[in-house]
């Protein structure tokens, strides 16, 4: 009896670790992920004009890089004969693989219960949408010919030419398509409940037209309800093969070659792994962004974070494991490259960002060990910056270390990185802190119907 | 709509259509008349010959509707014997650079012809007066009849005139030694292929210079046999690396003044009452090996010295050669001048500060920037009041004196020309001259006061004295037909027996010694602006755009040096700084470094590129200067290369493997052969035609880089800029991989493998990297969108990319100018920016072949179809023919027993491949004499 009443207080609790007591009724959740949106007063918005502003510039950063690898070719960036590849395939990697979290922690963790996904799913299902995005500019902007990037879809043309299917990188571009046109679809229909609120709360014409408008007619009913929780929950199954099948064909892009460090098959997991990897950390840091920007403090609490550290504390792991099966594979296969490569990444002309990678990716996540640094939202954002940028550093590694030591000793070449290098990466944060800034002023940031649905749980006798 | 409306609307957007083409911008011509032989599209092939260092070599040029494109070597020529060297191979790209010299200059502004003659005729009136006292014409070697008859000509009409000759790269020592062996100057023409050992002291028979084709291409045949005895083993001693010195079998780095040591402990061997020489414990072991393996091949042995080493030194190697019945013979020498080069050219410094010259002519030379640095010859010139120089730039000379004149390009103009050999060969024009230029013949006969009269007469004036007038017009059409004079090489000589030189022991010096040569890419850097020579990688170091000075591994170790500090180089009050490049295998105690660089006046490509060497020289011993002072400056310089970024790891020996005969016969090595394939889940390919395939023989290359300016020349190949090359994008389609395994260095080409199961065919998406059905990996340019995975995943990486418009727009420095488009081949496509592109196998060449047997009925047969790299090869290193003909000689190579796969254990089956690199150590090498 005992053991009964401990385990019904125990459900009761679980929904209740996810709120805090100011927003467990209903209309509070609604009031606080409404307020930005439709208060016009009464709310200082210096932060995010800050923040509009300097994502801004980083946006014509960005723009302009393109607008000079259009007018001027791609020989600005560092590239060379050798390391044909460079930033613009990692950064490419590291933005789909920030773009993977948000679709995992909405349809993964929908189908496995995991009720806390509900104040984090929207931003990061948004977070998603525009790291697809702009990781599917990436591959266009690496062409030597840019504009004629749809040489690579199957169109009907006079000279009845087809892709090749047989090469990654069609793959790839499908992979990416269809990612970013079932990431919209998702992110759209979890959207819908929320377009109805927000039209309801309207006191003005136009939000209360447009908001009406991406409704589609929503009214709340029990039928609206069965049905879009059976189409939410068809879309999460989708969604998980997808990512993951993503993920490894970006993988494949490497896996499928011939050369030392790329030709293995621990690729696809590896890389499904590590896109997971950082599209938590992003979470988290936005997770915390948004906390503090918009006093939410209520709804994403401490416990988020400590259930997100939890997760990249096992991907960490997960890495560290990846990292040192290739070493040992590279040792035991025997393979004069595969060795020579091992030695070149940690003794070679990229050795300090190799250590600088396993120290963020391996090393310092270890920290998540201990309950008060996954507690501490300022230790979570930190750590989670670091693990994005050892991410990145894997990626420009695993292309520079393998082109530049490979198997022809009198081809090896270092990658020097130019200005338009830095422009390209650091400026393709713009575009997305943009989009991200205009999103969390036009459409709920927050989950509300899913959000409520957490808190009646709670309420629930 | 109905249909007559829609009727009238078609017709309006067809009239629209029809309206909208206007007139060409510019006036187009037609051929009208067809000129006679010209058929569109058809290249014509002419012979001729081209000069280097004033020696001819027989070319045959290939013109496309009027324009020269393409330089081959003429078989019947002995100084090409079909192959070209990369001077020829880039002449043609500077016929038409866009800073040759257009019209004659004065008075810092452009001037007509006819101001100079009208300058120059009151001039001459008071010249002949005088008898041509205070007239000099100063020249590089020339071996012309024609204009040494017009030369003598002058000098009958005006006895006191006096003709000055110098070449920056020459051959006084080796003119003195045999002076003092012999009495009488003669020239050594060593049979190599007679020759089954060979010593060479600092010389570097196929190195860099007009005898280097025949040279090479015998002592590489001397060394094919594959039994110990009967393949030539050569022995070298050198104070820095020569090509020579990498095909040696046996090395010691030496200073050079040691070199002469080992020449006396050689003698002494062989009996010579001389002096013993103190010799490091290493020259020892080198001297009684070698001695004992001269002495052993009595009549097959051969002593060679290096025009750098002192005349005496030649002197005794021509008596050891008389001891040893070298197989060496004698003519008198080509060049008509018996006066030493800088000796020439002291007494015109000496009478130009005396104000002996008043009237200067410079023909086709550069003295005030190739002289010794001591001669002050820049003050000389411009001290002497009336000064033209007729050349194709308007150089550092031109800048020096009153009159620039244009000189007409050697594919512009008729002349005639000798080779090293004496061989005559007639050089005839391929296009009409593309400025007002005039050629030295016209120059001559301007100074002669005569009416101009054509050059073509001149030339053939001269020979019909020879021939005679009735035979003149066929043998003229034989003579231009085959582009050799028959039996026109000198007649070998006698000589009395060589005398033994005093010859004194020689002490190493204390101090540096710098030693120059001429450089692998612009020789004497007259042709200075030639982007393809710039551009072109060094034997050994890669470096291209620039010239280093090399300083041996330990001296670099102790003056705490490496690799692009700049350093400055001092000697009395000469002062030249200079990037410094660290070299293994160099003697300790010795810098050496290229001539060639530091123009100032050379044009947009060449000027300011490297650093001028010419100025530390020395007239006494202008290839050996001692006495230098080297001292950090602590500025840094980066040297641009384009191989060797990384100390290796041992992978040398498996990518470039080595055996010795001894290995060969025993059979005790494992290769990746070719046809040992491991297994694949891909189908076999079917094959239903030609399988083109091609061997490369490492042995036989000796890293003198014809084939990469060839390929170059024959493919469009771009040129990228030092800029573009210090990101690292060349764009070579064949390079010269350089490895060192033991110490001994060795080259091998690497174009396109074409891998029959191609890494970067499957890999592109848009199926611009494809198969032919002839086993062919091809690129389609205008399919490629530029994702470079090919290149990713090549393992060989002979992929290059237009980061830029390299050849479309963006082109380095002048090369996008109109008339350097002539260069192009019309047969290859100009790619554009962000292409791939690669080697093809000279896809077009399989092509015209295929064509050809298509048109005749039958397949194409073995060796119609060559290579540009395989033609240029002054070797016979590469072999290209069909894999599907078991009796083609690509066959018979892969089925060699040194044959390998490079890489073959990755499964890409590639249809180049390999035969390893073979020498032929002394066994006897090191181990005490018995």
């Amino acid at each position: 009896m005992t053991l009964m009443m401990t385990i019904q207080a125990e459900r009761a609790a679980e929904p209740e670790r996810w709120t805090l007591p100011e927003a467990r009724s209903l209309e509070a959740v609604n009031a606080i992920v409404v307020a930005p949106l439709l208060a016009s007063s009464g709310w200082s918005w210096r932060a995010w004009w800050v923040g509009f502003g300097v994502s801004l510039v980083a946006t014509l950063a960005f723009l302009l890089t393109i607008f000079l690898i259009f007018s001027r070719g791609i020989g600005i960036w560092g590239v060379n004969s050798t390391v044909v590849w460079g930033v613009a395939i990692a950064d490419y990697v590291w933005w789909i693989g920030i773009g993977n979290a948000g679709t995992l922690i909405s349809s993964m963790l929908l189908l496995m219960r995991q009720k806390w996904r509900a104040s984090t799913n929207r931003f990061a299902e948004a977070m998603t949408l525009f790291a697809a995005t702009i990781a599917g500019i990436f591959p266009i902007i690496h062409l030597g010919r840019p504009l004629y990037f749809y040489w690579l879809t199957p169109y009907p043309n006079t000279m009845h030419l087809w892709p090749q299917w047989r090469s990654a990188l069609i793959w790839d571009f499908w992979a990416i398509v269809s990612y970013i046109l079932f990431s919209i679809l998702f992110w759209y229909v979890g959207l819908i409940p929320d377009f109805a609120a927000l039209r309801d709360r309207a006191r003005t014409k136009p939000p209360a037209l447009i908001y009406g408008a991406l409704a589609l007619g929503w009214c709340g009913s029990s039928r609206q309800w069965q049905v879009y929780e059976r189409l939410h929950l068809a879309l999460a199954c989708l969604g998980v093969p997808l990512v993951v099948s993503l993920h490894s064909v970006v993988g494949m892009d490497f896996a499928a070659s011939l050369m030392p460090g790329w030709q293995e098959t621990i690729f696809p997991p590896y890389f499904v792994v590590g896109a997971m990897y950082s599209g938590f950390a992003m979470v988290a840091c936005l997770a915390a962004l948004v906390r503090w920007g918009f006093r939410m403090h209520g709804l994403i609490t401490t416990a988020h974070f400590d259930v997100m550290a939890k997760v990249m504390l096992a991907a960490s792991i997960i890495m560290g494991l990846s990292y040192a099966t290739e070493w040992f594979n590279a040792w035991y296969g025997g393979e004069r490259a595969d060795r020579s490569l091992v030695m070149f990444e940690f003794a070679g002309h990229y050795a300090p960002m190799f250590w600088a990678l396993l120290l963020c990716n391996v090393v310092i996540p270890q920290a998540f060990w201990w309950a008060a640094v996954r507690r501490s939202v300022i230790a979570v954002f930190i750590i989670a910056v670091i693990i994005n940028i050892g991410m990145w550093l894997e990626r420009i590694l695993i292309i520079w270390n393998t082109l530049s030591h490979d198997y022809m000793p009198s081809a090896w070449r270092v990658f020097f990185p130019t200005l338009w290098d830095w422009m390209i990466t650091f400026g393709s944060l713009g575009p997305f802190a943009l989009m991200f800034l205009v999103f969390v002023r036009l459409i709920p940031v927050v989950s509300m119907h899913e959000t409520r649905k957490l808190v009646a749980e709670g309420n629930r006798p | 709509m109905d249909r007559r409306s829609a009727l009238k609307l078609f017709m309006g957007g067809v009239a629209a259509t029809l309206a909208s083409c206007g007139r060409p911008p510019e006036e187009v011509v037609p051929y009208v008349q067809m000129p006679e032989r010209e058929t569109p599209g058809l290249p014509l092939r002419f012979a001729s010959a081209l000069p280097l260092a004033g020696y001819g070599r027989g070319v045959i040029v290939t013109s496309i509707e009027g324009r020269p494109i393409k330089i081959d070597g003429n078989p019947r020529h002995p100084a090409s014997l079909g192959s070209t060297d990369v001077y020829g191979e880039a002449t043609v790209l500077s016929l038409y650079d866009p800073d040759r010299s257009k019209a004659p200059y004065s008075d810092k502004r452009i001037q007509s012809w006819s101001a100079f003659e009208a300058a120059l005729r009151p001039r001459l009136d008071r010249l002949r007066a005088r008898q041509g006292e205070g007239l000099a014409i100063l020249t590089g070697r020339i071996t012309s009849p024609s204009l040494i008859a017009q030369l003598g000509t002058l000098k009958q009409s005006m006895p006191q005139s006096r003709w000055y000759r110098y070449e920056p790269i020459d051959d006084d020592a080796v003119r003195g030694g045999a002076t003092q062996a012999f009495g009488r100057p003669a020239t050594a023409l060593p049979r190599f292929t007679d020759a089954r050992v060979m010593l060479a002291l600092d010389a570097d028979p196929v190195g860099f210079g007009p005898e280097q084709i025949r040279s090479a291409r015998q002592i590489v045949d001397a060394r094919r046999a594959h039994a110990a005895n009967d393949s030539l083993r050569i022995y070298s001693a050198e104070p820095d690396w020569s090509l020579t010195g990498a095909l040696a079998d046996h090395r010691v780095a030496l200073r050079p003044e040691l070199i002469g040591g080992v020449a006396i402990e050689v003698a002494r061997a062989m009996g010579a009452a001389l002096a013993p020489a103190d010799l490091p414990d290493e020259a020892k072991e080198f001297v009684a090996a070698a001695a004992a393996d001269l002495k052993a091949r009595r009549g097959a042995a051969l002593v060679l010295a290096g025009p750098r080493q002192p005349a005496v030194l030649h002197a005794l190697c021509h008596w050891i050669n008389a001891q040893l019945q070298a197989p060496v013979d004698f003519i008198a020498p080509v060049d008509a001048l018996t006066e030493g080069h800088i000796e020439s050219l002291q007494h015109f410094a000496s009478d130009a500060h005396d104000r002996r010259v008043d009237t200067l002519l410079v023909i086709g030379a550069n003295p005030v920037y190739d002289a010794p640095g001591a001669l002050r010859l820049g003050d000389a010139v411009a001290a002497i009041p009336f000064t033209a120089h007729l050349g194709g730039y308007r150089d550092e000379t031109a800048e020096r004196c009153t009159w620039h004149l244009p000189l007409t390009h050697v594919l512009e103009g008729w002349s005639d020309i000798r080779s090293f050999d004496g061989t005559a060969s007639v050089i005839q024009p391929l296009i009409r001259p593309l400025y007002d230029s005039r050629d030295p013949h016209q120059i001559l006969t301007m100074l002669q006061g005569e009416a101009s009269s054509s050059t073509l007469d001149v030339v053939r004036n001269q020979w019909r004295s020879a021939v005679g007038d009735e035979d003149l017009e066929d043998w003229w059409r034989q003579t231009l037909n085959d582009g050799v004079l028959a039996n026109s090489a000198s007649e070998k000589i006698s000589l009395p027996p060589a005398n033994l030189p005093k010859m004194a022991p020689p002490v190493a010096a204390a101090g540096f010694t710098l030693a120059l040569s001429p450089d692998p890419s612009v020789f004497d850097g007259g042709m200075a602006n030639n982007a393809w020579l710039q551009e072109c990688p060094k034997p050994f170091t890669s470096q291209v755009w620039g010239n280093a000075l090399h300083v041996a591994e330990t001296d670099a170790h102790r003056l705490g040096l490496n690799d692009g500090d700049v350093v400055q180089l001092r000697r009395g009050e000469i002062i030249l700084e200079a990037p410094v490049s660290v070299r293994k295998g160099q003697a300790a105690g010795v810098l050496s470094t290229t001539l060639g660089y530091g123009r100032k006046n050379a044009g947009s490509i060449g000027t300011g590129i490297g650093f001028d060497a010419y100025p530390i020289r020395d007239a006494d011993s202008p290839w050996l200067v001692g006495e230098v002072n080297i001292a950090k400056s602590g500025r840094r310089q980066k040297l641009l290369r384009t191989q060797h970024f990384f100390e290796l790891e041992g992978e040398a020996s498996e990518l470039q493997p080595r055996l010795t005969l001894a290995d060969l016969a025993g059979g005790h090595f494992h290769f990746d052969r070719p046809g040992a394939d491991p297994p694949t889940l891909y189908p076999a390919p079917q094959n239903d035609t030609y399988e083109w395939a091609m061997a490369v023989d490492t042995s036989a290359c000796i890293g003198c880089n014809a084939c990469v300016v060839a390929c170059q020349a024959e493919n469009n190949v771009p040129i990228v800029g030092p800029d573009e090359i210090a990101v690292g994008r060349d764009m070579h389609w064949l390079r010269i991989d350089h490895y060192v395994v033991d110490e001994r260095p060795g080259f091998s080409p690497t174009p396109c493998m074409h891998c029959e199961h191609a890494p970067c065919e499957p890999v592109c998406p848009v199926a611009a990297s494809i198969h032919d059905s002839e086993g062919l990996n091809l690129q389609v340019y205008n399919r490629c969108v530029g994702t470079r995975f090919c290149e990713s995943n090549c393992p060989y990486k002979v992929r290059r990319f237009n980061f830029f418009g390299y050849a479309d727009g963006q082109e380095y420095g002048n090369l996008g100018e109109d008339i350097g488009k002539a260069v192009f081949n019309p047969n290859v496509t100009v790619r554009s920016r962000g292409v791939m592109e690669k080697c093809t196998y000279c896809v077009q060449r399989i092509s015209v072949a295929r064509r050809t047997a298509e048109k005749q009925g039958r397949s194409i047969r073995e060796a119609e179809v060559v290579t540009a790299c395989q033609a240029a090869c002054p070797t016979r290193a590469i072999e290209f023919g069909v894999l599907s003909d078991p009796s083609s000689r690509v066959n018979a190579l892969r089925a060699d027993p040194r044959s390998y796969s490079l890489l073959g254990k990755l499964g890409t089956r590639p249809r180049t491949t390999y035969l390893a690199r073979l020498q032929n150590p002394n066994p006897d090498y090191g181990k005490a004499p018995s």
